[in-house]
């Protein structure tokens, strides 16, 4: 169950805080790169709504990501469209997209979810790899960004984009928290611990697990608008399998089912990932061993570290119910 | 060119020959599902080290012979070893942390890959033996997709023989239908899980070194063969041998003629077979056991 608790609160805004510093305070390469963890924050928290809240995990989650970078950048740099619209636009189109494909799979779960999602993403991929229109390998340049000028803020300072970013990613927190704290965050919850017993108590497992895709693939999409502002390009990489499993490295080493922890994660991860770039080509390489390490050292990742030691340090507070057992059953 | 039987003859081979490939490469994949309950996403990849081992060892030997024996082998041990050292210790902490660390491996291995020899397609010739064409109603087809096709209805009998009238095959079976049933009664499961992962990894190999002289040899080739092998596993129903051959036939005939068909909707139209078993009937084709 989610509950906004102080370590959460506390995290959750010492990383705004941080990154609202950051953004007016660090040289110009900074600034790009906390635009960047921003976004992945974003993607990496509507991945763990789905993944660690509502218990399906998946492994096509850029494709989201790249579809909504894909509209936005077609609807602004082929028809004109106000940036705005084309962002609403882009979410809409996603979270029709994580509708169907939730209605689809409704009934396929755990390994299969994954195989079936895997699939689906590299469709997507190829599709917008082969497609001659929308630019093919080449992607589309000139993207532009959101217009703010009305309320004198210019975003095209790299400064002012950073921390409308940071912004977005702590609005994005707080829509998932009380999303979580909800009826039907609950409900989602109670759907990943025991899916037949939710079904058995009259939950309407489709339209439940439907409405989970289409949320988390909506946000998805709202972070791929937001990276195409970013880069000021898209191109088919938004969709690589490489992408969804840095999304999914991000989740699971910040610690699943945390929605902190994920953006704690994508701090770290994409900081780090910038920094063995620059010795060597073979990052994917150490991306796959973070996964690894973070799947083998067990525990709930950086999120958990961080819970453990502050629980050590403050035993006036009743611990909470150790729930390890009764989770994640029929990964079959 | 509709009409043209030699065309069509020559289609079908090429789809018959793109299967068997499929099919060895996912009749590991739902065997080790249907014992073990995970799924080795790093399959791929040891398809890839298969094909990248025979480039190897054909040019240390100079003999693609040499490359087809061992190649396998060489899989064999990686993904004995992997077995050992990363899949059996998360036994306890369930199917999915063993899928993660399998897809983590395809990030590892892809690099390790490009690091070893380079991010660049590498080719083998086939062998002179098989080097020739053959006519097929009037048109020339290259013998060594002849031979793959026989090479993989071979390796479809003797599973076939294996699992169906060996002991061996029996505890398989046995494992499969009930796995802790089977250990009961006295069944060394652990050790048949071993030797079905060392031999699923070897067929992954052997579909690799195959591959190699008809496609090229370069990192990715793993992951880009994963996804159809995937979709021909979900289609086909995870751990039955007869899934995997139904699927793997499916899939091959649809995206070959779909390919000649109707070129701009084939690799679509596979996805959309994907999607269409995944509403009607989750459990895929020809499952060897009711999932969940």
């Amino acid at each position: 169950m989610f509950r906004q608790d102080r370590v959460r609160s506390t995290l959750a805004l010492a990383l705004l805080v941080a990154g609202a510093v950051y953004a007016y305070s660090a040289s110009y390469f900074g600034k790009e790169l906390l635009a960047e963890i921003a976004v992945f924050a974003i993607l990496a928290m509507s991945l763990d709504f789905l993944a660690g809240f509502a218990g399906l995990v998946t492994l096509g989650h850029a494709a989201f990501y790249g579809a909504g970078a894909y509209v936005y950048a077609v609807l602004t740099v082929n028809h004109g469209v106000a940036a705005g619209f084309a962002m609403l636009a882009a979410a809409a189109v996603c979270a029709i997209a994580g509708w169907l494909i939730g209605a689809v799979t409704y009934r396929v779960r755990g390994i299969f979810l994954i195989m079936a999602t895997l699939a689906f993403g590299q469709m997507s991929y190829v599709y917008i790899f082969e497609n001659r229109a929308l630019g093919g390998d080449d992607g589309m340049s000139g993207v532009p960004r959101l217009d703010l000028s009305a309320i004198g803020i210019d975003l095209s300072n790299s400064a002012n984009f950073a921390f409308t970013l940071v912004l977005i990613a702590g609005l994005t927190y707080v829509l998932f928290a009380w999303l979580l704290s909800s009826g039907f965050g609950q409900a989602l919850v109670g759907m990943q611990r025991n899916e037949q017993r939710m079904r058995a108590l009259g939950l309407p497992v489709l339209r439940y697990k439907a409405a989970a895709f289409a949320i988390a693939g909506a946000i998805a999409g709202m972070a791929g608008t937001l990276g195409a502002q970013h880069n000021m390009f898209v191109s088919p990489d938004y969709l690589h399998w490489t992408t969804s499993g840095l999304v999914l490295v991000l989740v699971i080493l910040g610690g699943l089912e945390s929605l902190a922890g994920p953006a704690l994660g994508a701090a770290v991860v994409i900081a780090l990932k910038h920094e063995i770039s620059t010795y060597t080509v073979h990052w994917a390489f150490f991306i796959g061993v973070f996964l690894i390490v973070a799947v083998l050292a067990g525990g709930r990742g950086l999120y958990g570290l961080i819970d453990g030691v502050v629980r050590r340090f403050s035993r006036s507070k009743s611990p909470e119910p150790h729930d390890g057992d009764d989770r994640r059953q029929g990964d079959a | 060119m509709f009409l043209d039987i030699g065309f069509w003859g020559v289609q079908l081979l090429n789809a018959l020959q793109f299967s068997m490939l499929l099919f060895l490469l996912s009749v590991g994949l739902t065997v080790i599902f249907g014992l073990m309950n995970f799924v080795n996403l790093a399959h791929g990849s040891l398809y890839a080290l298969g094909a990248f081992a025979g480039w190897t060892l054909a040019h240390a030997s100079g003999s693609y012979w040499v490359a087809l024996a061992f190649a396998p082998l060489v899989t064999a041990v990686v993904g004995g070893l992997l077995y050992v050292t990363l899949i059996d210790r998360l036994r306890s902490a369930g199917p999915m942390n063993q899928v993660l660390v399998t897809f983590g491996l395809i990030f590892v291995l892809l690099d390790v890959f490009r690091f070893a020899w380079g991010d660049f397609a590498l080719g083998i010739d086939a062998p002179s033996l098989l080097a020739g064409t053959i006519s097929v109603g009037g048109e020339a087809y290259p013998v060594y997709r002849l031979f793959i096709i026989a090479l993989g209805l071979f390796v479809m009998a003797a599973l076939w023989l294996v699992l169906e009238r060996t002991n061996v095959g029996a505890m398989i079976r046995a494992g499969v239908d009930n796995g802790d049933m089977a250990a009961c009664l006295g069944m060394n499961v652990e050790g048949v899980f071993f030797v079905v992962f060392c031999v699923g990894c070897a067929l992954a190999g052997l579909a690799g070194v195959v591959a190699a002289p008809i496609l090229s040899v370069y990192p990715g080739m793993g992951i880009e063969f994963l996804i159809p092998t995937l979709i021909v596993v979900v289609i086909g129903g995870l751990g039955s041998l007869r899934g995997a051959i139904a699927g793997a036939l499916l899939v091959g005939m649809l995206q070959t003629f779909g390919k000649v068909i109707a070129p701009h909707l084939a690799s679509m139209m596979v996805y959309v077979l994907l999607a269409g078993v995944l509403i009607l009937r989750p459990q895929g084709l020809f499952p060897a056991k009711s999932a969940g």
